[in-house]
């Protein structure tokens, strides 16, 4: 029989576990938004951002209610910190997925540019991390968290990049201005995704080991990234 | 130099061993929580602090402690002294069945002090260090049992603070007290943590992390883990600890 705090962190993994599995749906459906690939309808995707709005209200809660009743210490205390904190940044990639559906809809010629500029690598690799992102707040896995540091580090260059074409292109070809602003702004929230799941990893990372290591820039950070693939 | 060190202690009463070679050692001016389940021989190791476990039969003791450098198990040791030294302060107040002020000129008198002025001031003063003052001071010739719970606990403290002790033991000092008294009591540790070396055994986490700037953690008369409070409390090295804290024990 477990304890009642066993009970109420159980709920709460639960809960986490879900609203992670429904972001992930969110950016899965943004990157097809932007890839103009079939997407879910508009009110599927209003649904699912109004259930991730509510978990993460209910992750509040209960979080509010094991400080103040439990008085979590030591491993209990940084799953409970950590569990606001991940809430807090899975409710942002949700936004940023919406944001990211809406916008893709005002890209004229978004294929061509999209090609142009190498764009489904990014997009792909942001799925890629979301996903990573999920699998190692359930795994607890440092590998992953790893991994994670790694592909991040991988889409922030490639979209500066594509970011940096892009300013070019508008700057020589006036007609693409609305498109390429439209574009650089999906590209901003891309980028975004990927530093949130950044920091859930790092929130794993320190209820794994309580450390601390937000903040840290990418090659400072105490983590050995050498030996990982 | 550590104000208290104990060095591979051994205990017995009779064939039970209660203690297992705990060594522990702690600064001058410091708060030490000793923290256990109960039968974990941390109120045993608080009693040997000041001899109290002399007073129970059929009892043996190995390893050394050092107050202040001197072995207080030595020969030559004057019990007496020591325990002037090393105050005590108990789980339910145990005030004498004299007046307020009685009970803590007491000490002063059996310790051959005779100096009323001496007497009254220390009296005062030990009434005032425990904040207690504003609420007996006009009534200090009335019984020390009209006090509250957490008055009265208060008042012992003040007897054990008038032999100008530099150590004080507290053996569940709080466990009989409500919320607001243990609050007092929590604040008066912390303003005493200045001028005294405080080890108080409590059964009480929050307090432990709330009152202490270590922590020792017993389990069957060992010492798991010695450490930081914050440490203890945050990232215990010993998993015995983490269970034990989290209430995930037994």
């Amino acid at each position: 029989m477990g304890s009642h705090i066993e009970t109420e962190l159980g709920k709460l993994k639960g809960i986490i576990i879900k609203i992670g599995n429904l972001a992930e749906s969110q950016v899965t459906e943004a990157v097809k938004a932007l890839l103009s690939e079939p997407v879910a309808e508009g009110k599927e995707v209003k649904k699912i951002e109004n259930r991730i709005d509510k978990l993460d209200v209910k992750i509040d809660e209960i979080c509010q209610s094991v400080f103040a009743l439990h008085q979590p210490v030591a491993s209990d205390l940084r799953f409970i910190m950590s569990a606001m904190q991940i809430s807090n940044e899975i409710e942002r990639i949700g936004d940023l997925a919406i944001s990211i559906i809406k916008k893709s809809k005002n890209i004229k010629d978004k294929h061509d540019l999209i090609v142009k500029f190498s764009i489904t690598d990014i997009a792909r690799q942001v799925e890629t991390i979301t996903i990573k992102t999920n699998e190692c707040f359930l795994t607890r896995n440092e590998s992953t968290i790893g991994e994670i540091f790694i592909l991040n580090n991988t889409i922030k260059n490639e979209s500066d990049e594509a970011i940096h074409n892009i300013i070019n292109e508008m700057k020589s070809n006036s007609k693409t201005v609305v498109s390429g602003t439209n574009l650089v702004i999906v590209l901003k929230h891309l980028e975004r995704i990927s530093e949130h799941c950044t920091n859930i990893a790092e929130y794993v990372y320190f209820m794994i080991n309580a450390k601390i290591i937000k903040h840290e820039k990418f090659g400072d950070k105490k983590f050995d990234t050498d030996n990982l693939d | 130099m550590h104000k208290i060190e104990s060095k591979n202690i051994n205990f017995y009463y009779g064939e039970t061993q209660a203690l297992h070679d705990v060594s522990l050692s702690m600064k001058e001016n410091t708060v030490t929580a000793l923290i256990g389940p109960s039968g974990c021989g941390k109120s045993t190791y608080l009693r040997l602090l000041n001899r109290m476990n002399d007073l129970i039969d059929n009892t043996k003791l190995t390893g050394t402690i050092l107050i202040e450098g001197e072995d207080i198990y030595a020969k030559n040791t004057n019990v007496d002294d020591l325990r002037k030294n090393v105050g005590m302060v108990f789980q339910k107040p145990n005030p004498f069945p004299k007046s307020i002020y009685e009970n803590v000129a007491y000490g002063l008198k059996v310790n051959g002090i005779t100096d009323k002025k001496i007497i009254e001031e220390r009296v005062i003063t030990s009434i005032e260090q425990v904040a207690l003052w504003g609420e007996v001071k006009d009534k200090l010739k009335k019984s020390a049992f009209e006090l509250s719970g957490g008055q009265q606990q208060r008042l012992c403290i003040a007897r054990a603070l008038a032999i100008q002790p530099s150590i004080l033991l507290m053996d569940e000092p709080t466990s009989a007290l409500d919320p607001i008294s243990t609050s007092k009591i929590e604040e008066l540790i912390y303003e005493l943590k200045n001028k005294y070396t405080i080890v108080i055994v409590t059964h009480n986490m929050q307090q432990a992390g709330r009152v202490s700037d270590t922590t020792a953690f017993f389990y069957m008369g060992e010492l798991i883990e010695y450490d930081k409070t914050k440490t203890i409390f945050t990232k215990p090295s010993q998993k015995q600890t983490e269970d034990y804290i989290t209430g995930r024990f037994g």
